[in-house]
């Protein structure tokens, strides 16, 4: 074995991604949002368009796109005391399923994890409450780091991504 | 027996609306709902959309104007039509799509009558079968067209209401509200906007009032949007140049949005603004660029005046809103007496650094996406408007903040920040158009 080849990372595998996918879906039901946002590389940044097969978060707007400033600012203003629209607040769960690991490179020790989700969300509040499903297709860029995986880039392409949505407060 | 049809103010609103409040039911009431579709949006300047849209021969965009389909195209001659979206034959939607090309005509999927893309017949199927005294030229058997259609430096409205009633044209509905549109379109070096950035969308569970309201409520900011200031009460910037986002203080005394303008005039159109507080001094090489690229086609004075604020959201009334701070387009459409929905369009200018655009789109997800972390605050109290309405405790919503104080101005009336001056002024159209009176 080279030099080279014994510097370059393990490849991530699909057993490791889909691990790890489920782990962030739980730190994500279970709102544990400091935990979430440490699987998040420095540069990395959270992209849910707003149409199907939108190219470019720069050239139009999105449901959401983030990067860890504005990630950190959703998630305290989600804790803030009087957020009304999360008084109380949504309640809910992430399936992730059909996971593959598609376009790895070895040389940077990342890979793009492929995966679809489904996401049932429930707001009790009055008059009604609010309750719904989101679902579609998560990409995730992952990425080998000393501490184990990190999430380089993170989208959530909705089936519904061009719909009129209720206010949406939790991410996919 | 009541006549509500010829005397709707004697009729269903009967003592519903008073300088200074309305009754509840005005949000909630079906048959106002309805009236409120006929005459309101039946009879106002409804905003349809951008050149900028519909560039090319075949173009087209579908659009609502209250409850009626409507596709806003633009004909082989470059003409622009508002055109209703129904088969003239049996009724069918044309187009159920948001936009496309339909190229020389719309066909459509039921019999397969096409139609040229100024509304009239081009062909129907097996046409022998119409008796001769049918005239399938004639424009019975064409698309409808809503008859008035106008245009200002680009934006599209069109009013349904036929040309026999003695209603304004554009610019007289426009008022001064025109400054604030001459403002968003000089901020193009070029003069040219472009509104094809996407569009935002979301549902409200209330009445289409309770955003209007909204617009320029500069009241609500410090308290329904506390969760989105830091510890210093700012907000999140919102456009390059600026060195900090709103500043949304008060205290027991004064609120800081008391310092801007609430300018209320003609047919219930409205701005307030401009945000002296949204930055304490602007700069940086994006706004330079932008500076010296106005600065190529304008003298300098002339660029130092394009680059003043003049307003932050201009209403005109019923359908939409148009902002300079994240210089957007948003429509407000009724869909029932408690459900609204909401779109929100980006304006890039054409001829800025196109990183200014790109820093444009990147705020609008931040204040106005569905799941943005401003407008969401919003939503959720239209939400609790209407459900709060189900109550019989107390019948009127108030708006007499600072009633009294206004000032006359050129064109129209002004006030504090924070008066319920342009609710009033709404509300005075409101009745006006309801009465079945020109406004």
């Amino acid at each position: 074995m080279t030099a080279l080849h014994r510097s370059a990372p393990d490849p991530i595998g699909k057993a490791e991604a889909e691990e790890f996918l489920i782990h962030e879906a739980r730190l994500l039901d279970e709102q544990r949002y400091d935990e979430w946002m440490n699987l998040f590389a420095p540069d990395a940044y959270y992209w849910a368009p707003a149409r199907a097969g939108q190219p470019d978060p720069h050239a139009e707007v999105s449901l959401i796109f983030d990067d860890r400033e504005i990630m950190q600012q959703r998630i305290k203003r989600l804790r803030h005391p009087r957020i009304f629209a999360q008084l109380p607040p949504s309640r809910a769960v992430r399936q992730v399923t059909n996971v593959t690991v598609d376009d790895v490179d070895h040389k940077r020790g990342e890979c793009t994890a492929r995966s679809v989700f489904f996401m049932y969300e429930f707001r009790p509040t009055l008059p009604e409450p609010i309750h719904r499903i989101f679902a579609g297709e998560y990409r995730h860029c992952l990425r080998r780091s000393g501490n184990g995986l990190l999430i380089a880039w993170k989208k959530a392409l909705l089936v519904n991504c061009d719909a009129s949505f209720d206010p949406i407060f939790l991410y996919f | 027996m009541n006549a509500p049809d010829l005397l709707p103010i004697a009729g269903p609103l009967d003592g519903l609306i008073r300088e200074d409040r309305v009754h509840k039911r005005l949000y909630n009431d079906a048959e106002i709902f309805r009236l409120e579709m006929e005459r309101v949006f039946g009879r106002s300047w409804l905003y349809i959309g951008h050149a900028s849209q519909v560039p090319k021969p075949g173009d087209y965009l579908t659009a609502y104007m209250g409850l009626q389909p409507v596709i806003l195209v633009r004909h082989q001659d470059g003409s622009l039509h508002v055109l209703h979206n129904r088969c003239a034959h049996r009724g069918a939607m044309i187009r159920t799509d948001a936009r496309g090309n339909t190229g020389k005509s719309f066909y459509c999927g039921y019999h397969g009558w096409t139609f040229k893309t100024n509304g009239e017949l081009l062909a129907a199927p097996l046409k022998r079968a119409y008796a001769e005294r049918y005239d399938l030229k004639c424009g019975d058997f064409g698309l409808a067209r809503v008859p008035r259609v106008g245009v200002y430096r680009g934006f599209i409205f069109a009013c349904l209401a036929p040309l026999s009633e003695p209603l304004p044209d554009l610019e007289t509905y426009l008022g001064i509200g025109k400054q604030c549109i001459d403002k968003i379109v000089d901020r193009s070096p070029t003069g040219e906007l472009d509104l094809n950035g996407g569009v935002q969308k979301y549902v409200v569970r209330a009445n289409w009032k309770a955003q209007v309201e909204n617009l320029n409520d500069t009241y609500h900011p410090p308290y329904s949007h506390e969760c989105t200031t830091d510890e210093n009460k700012r907000q999140f910037k919102r456009r390059p140049g600026d060195d900090g986002g709103p500043l949304l203080a008060s205290d027991e005394n004064q609120s800081i949005w008391d310092r801007i303008d609430a300018v209320a005039f003609d047919y219930g159109n409205s701005y307030c603004g401009p945000l002296p507080f949204n930055h304490e001094a602007r700069g940086g090489p994006l706004y330079e660029a932008h500076r010296a690229a106005l600065g190529e086609r304008h003298a300098a004075e002339k660029v130092d005046e394009i680059l003043t604020d003049n307003f932050h959201n201009v209403i005109f009334y019923p359908s939409v809103v148009m902002q300079l701070a994240s210089i957007h387009v948003r429509t407000v459409r009724p869909i029932a007496v408690d459900r609204t929905e909401i779109c929100v369009y980006p304006i890039r200018l054409k001829g800025v650094p196109e990183e200014m655009n790109r820093q444009l789109v990147r705020y609008l997800n931040i204040t106005h996406s569905a799941a943005s972390l401003i407008q969401s605050d919003d939503v959720e109290m239209f939400r609790r408007i209407q459900g709060g309405l189900a109550s019989d405790g107390a019948p009127w919503v108030w708006f007499n903040r600072y009633m009294g104080d206004e000032a006359d101005i050129p064109g129209g009336q002004s006030s504090i920040g924070t008066s319920e001056l342009i609710m009033r002024n709404q509300y005075r159209a409101y009745r006006g158009y309801m009465a079945g009176a020109i406004p």
